[in-house]
């Protein structure tokens, strides 16, 4: 395509859609991370509203890890697809009306999943409690996003860029995810082979939903920072194939140990391995590139949220190694080990990244400098201390519950033991939680400070 | 890529070439011979527990699967070599840069 | 081609690939449990005396608040009683792991015992497949969390009495525990249990009252702390 007849930013991006879905996130993250804070508060034994129905810790856990991954992660990543996919396609999506509307209606989805749960409508499927209404809306909602972001990629011609193929395969997979898990369970199998179902879900959400999206979104974003290409897309290929090979196949070892036949469980645990092999190629792709670049993580924002969160991918994807394999599982299962290990992924990881595509895109999305340099620092710093301290934390408790467990003391003692654990699992909370109170302020300032120049412009 | 570097080749270069390929050559057995022995042992543990009772064959059915998924996985990835697809393999990542700069200089 | 097509990427990565998993870690389970059968929750309860006992014992002791929940038992004794009764049964259990999925207690409460850590030692005999093959477990409450002991062995070891209080408010039976309270499963105080609280008594009694070593009682405490008496003195 020649320059001349290269269309225009405007016409492919729709920066208002983009900035309404960041907002719509971070309003989500907002909520989420104090439902969190609700449940790390009755854990220590001071939660302040006891016996309050609509504000039982049980029911604000659910809303914890559901609004992160469907209002969080999901506005976040839509917003950020809306950006990336019209100017790698140079092509806009299938219609911004479309988009518009499922803005609109994934927020219905969202909120409804989120009050349904306050009013005790949960469905028991761990990461997925939508209820069981909702699940036909949602599911709808995905295959019109397929669609919609289909279109252009459609109509590529020629070899395509790494992001476009962790997109498309993330279209179908979360799709398939979705239903996948919210219907079999539900009104197929039971008992145990319904368990195998559940726990391919969990691993597919975040597998086969979150990570190719998140990869796909690397990929685009840290060369067009580091104004270098990626070092070898050969490799990053290699990476894409062994992800959708191995992935999937992940499942069961979230229930070792259980009546489900045990050569499945081996299957499993070898799969969780080779991930890590297929995630160390990606890493060294990464790595190869910021070679030569490294004065990128003092100076450049975003690039020091992608590359954090890519050792955070690491450590997590080296953990998972460990303790997918029965020696650890007969100990750490059950324990606070594995919450530890989910926050640094989804958090540590993902959430990272996402932040740090926002730190760029902000500035762009309003045409505005951030209005402060050192609050991006703090948000970058609060987070970071924030979220090593929790999953630290929670590590090392898991092992203490679960010798306590084995050694068959009572149970008031493993309860006992946690509480110094949960004291700082709670400060470190606080300590993510006040990351986005300074980086929502930011934007505000940002906001404010864009008003007043296009003011000054439009007087000029 | 091959080609060009043995072209040109200078005669200097050669005794270093050979010191690798010998170096190659010793990892290549110290890596795999020990492997392949474990391997094989492995293997023929397999079969033992195939041929034992029904319990054992059920043992086998993960590792079929997952044989024959990567042997399809394999054979696609012949095919695509042959088709010659990633001849140009490295090129998306240089031309979505370029794209993203123009994108870039409109705006200005 | 196929590899650097987009249908290929949909296709392969995309179907297969998700088909080959979906394949090996959930049908393959699904067809190996096919020859169990599914039990509906009147099946459940007709062949359960000790469930039954439970459910009868909340009649006895609650017999107002119970009446508003399922309304009057037959009086005189006989088949028309006992299918009554089991139909009832039936019910609250249903209403009963509604309550447990909607206030999140498998979160905190797992529902299986592992060969593995002691756990048949504490909680009771290991998991078995066929003890999951029912409606109740649909979608199954395995659960991935201990905050609180494992409940799929819960059954006969705490009397009903137990269990409302409990509910009402943790801490006044179990010292130190972090489990929130659910007043809300009571008309006010833990006398009076609404039909809420009382199925969620009867899906908790349920839980493990089909075995034979019924109830389990975990009686390591008493003779571990001897045990460490014994060696401190030594």
């Amino acid at each position: 395509m020649s320059p001349n007849e290269l269309p225009q930013h405007e016409e492919l991006v729709d920066e208002k859609l983009v900035i309404s879905f960041f907002l719509a996130a971070l309003g989500y993250l907002f909520v989420s991370m104090l439902g969190g804070f609700l449940m790390a508060l009755q854990l220590i034994r001071h939660f302040p509203f006891p016996g309050v129905e609509l504000l039982s810790p049980g029911r604000w856990r659910m809303i914890h890890t559901n609004v992160v991954a469907y209002g969080f992660l999901a506005n976040a990543f839509l917003g950020a697809l809306h950006w990336a996919v019209p100017r790698l396609t140079l092509r806009t999506v299938l219609s911004k009306r479309l988009s518009w509307f499922i803005f609109a209606a994934w927020q219905v989805v969202v909120l409804s999943t989120a009050i349904g749960i306050m009013l005790g409508q949960a469905q028991a499927l761990e990461w997925g409690e939508t209820p069981v209404w909702i699940d036909p809306l949602a599911l709808a909602g995905l295959l019109l996003v397929a669609v919609n972001f289909m279109a252009p990629i459609s109509r590529l011609t020629g070899p395509m860029y790494v992001t476009l193929w962790y997109f498309m395969a993330a279209f179908v997979w979360t799709f398939l995810t979705y239903a996948m898990g919210n219907f079999m369970p539900q009104y197929f199998v039971t008992g145990t082979a319904a368990g195998a179902v559940g726990g391919l879900f969990i691993h597919d959400l975040v597998g086969l939903f979150v990570t190719p999206l998140g990869w796909g979104l690397m990929y685009y974003f840290v060369p067009i920072m580091l104004k270098k290409p990626i070092w070898s897309h050969g490799l990053s290929l290699v990476g894409f194939w062994g992800l959708a090979f191995f992935y999937p196949l992940n499942g069961i070892h979230h229930f070792l140990y259980t009546p489900i036949p045990m050569f499945l469980q081996y299957a499993a645990i070898v799969a969780t391995i080779a991930v890590e092999l297929v995630v160390t190629t990606v890493l060294i792709n990464f790595f190869a590139t910021l070679k030569g670049s490294m004065s990128a993580l003092v100076t450049n924002m975003p690039i020091r949220w992608f590359y954090s969160g890519m050792v955070f991918y690491f450590l997590t994807c080296l953990q998972c190694s460990f303790q997918t394999t029965l020696t650890f599982q007969a100990l750490i299962h059950f324990t606070d080990w594995v919450v530890g290990h989910a926050h640094m992924v989804m958090f540590g990881v993902f959430s990272f990244w996402l932040l740090g595509v926002m730190t760029y895109l902000f500035p762009r999305l309003l045409k505005t400098e951030w209005a402060s340099q050192k609050m991006l620092s703090w948000h970058y710093w609060l987070s970071l201390v924030g979220i090593t301290l929790m999953s630290a934390d929670l590590i090392v408790a898991g092992p203490f519950q679960g010798y306590s467990w084995a050694q068959l003391l009572p149970w008031e003692v493993s309860i006992e033991l946690s509480i110094p654990f949960w004291a700082v699992r709670l400060v470190a909370g606080l300590l993510m939680f006040s990351g986005l109170l300074v980086f929502l302020t930011n934007i505000g300032l940002t906001w404010a400070k864009s008003r007043k120049l296009s003011h000054v412009a439009a007087n000029v | 890529m091959m080609s060009n570097s043995s072209a040109g080749e200078s005669p200097i270069q050669r005794p270093l070439r050979r010191k690798s390929r010998w170096s190659t050559v010793i990892l290549a057995v110290v890596i795999l011979v020990p492997s392949c022995l474990a391997f094989g042992k492995k293997l023929a543990e397999l079969i033992s527990l195939a041929q034992g009772d029904a319990d054992g064959v059920f043992a086998i059915t993960p590792v079929v699967n997952y044989l024959l998924a990567s042997l399809g996985f394999f054979f696609l990835f012949c095919w695509a070599i042959l088709n010659g697809m990633f001849s140009d393999i490295e090129d998306p990542k240089r031309s979505f840069l370029e794209t993203e700069r123009m994108l870039d200089d409109e705006r200005i | 081609m196929i590899l650097e097509k987009k249908s290929g990427v949909l296709f392969i990565a995309g179907l297969v690939f998700f088909g080959l998993a979906f394949v090996s870690n959930a049908v393959v389970p699904a067809l190996m449990y096919k020859k169990l059968p599914e039990k509906t929750a009147e099946q459940l309860v007709t062949v359960n005396g000790n469930l039954r006992y439970q459910f009868e014992d909340l009649a006895r002791r609650w017999p107002e608040a119970f009446r508003a929940a399922f309304g009057e038992i037959p009086p005189e004794e006989g088949n028309e009683r006992e299918k009554w009764l089991n139909r009832a049964c039936a019910d609250a259990l249903r209403k009963g792991r509604d309550v447990y999925v909607a206030e999140g207690c498998w979160h905190c409460h797992s529902q299986f015992i592992r060969p593995v850590s002691n756990e048949d030692k504490r909680f009771g005999p290991v998991s078995k497949s066929d003890e999951y093959q029912n409606e109740l477990q649909r979608p199954v409450l395995f659960g991935t969390r201990r905050v609180g002991p494992d409940l799929i062995r819960e059954g006969g070891r705490h009397s009903n009495d137990w269990h409302a209080v409990h509910f009402f408010k943790p801490v006044t039976l179990s010292t130190g525990s972090v489990m929130p309270e659910y007043p809300w499963l009571f008309d006010g105080s833990p006398d009076k249990p609404n039909k809420k609280g009382l199925a969620l008594m009867t899906y908790v009694q349920w839980l493990g009252s089909w075995l034979e070593s019924y109830p389990y009682y975990q009686d390591y405490q008493e003779n571990l702390v001897l045990k460490l008496k014994a060696e401190v003195r030594r």
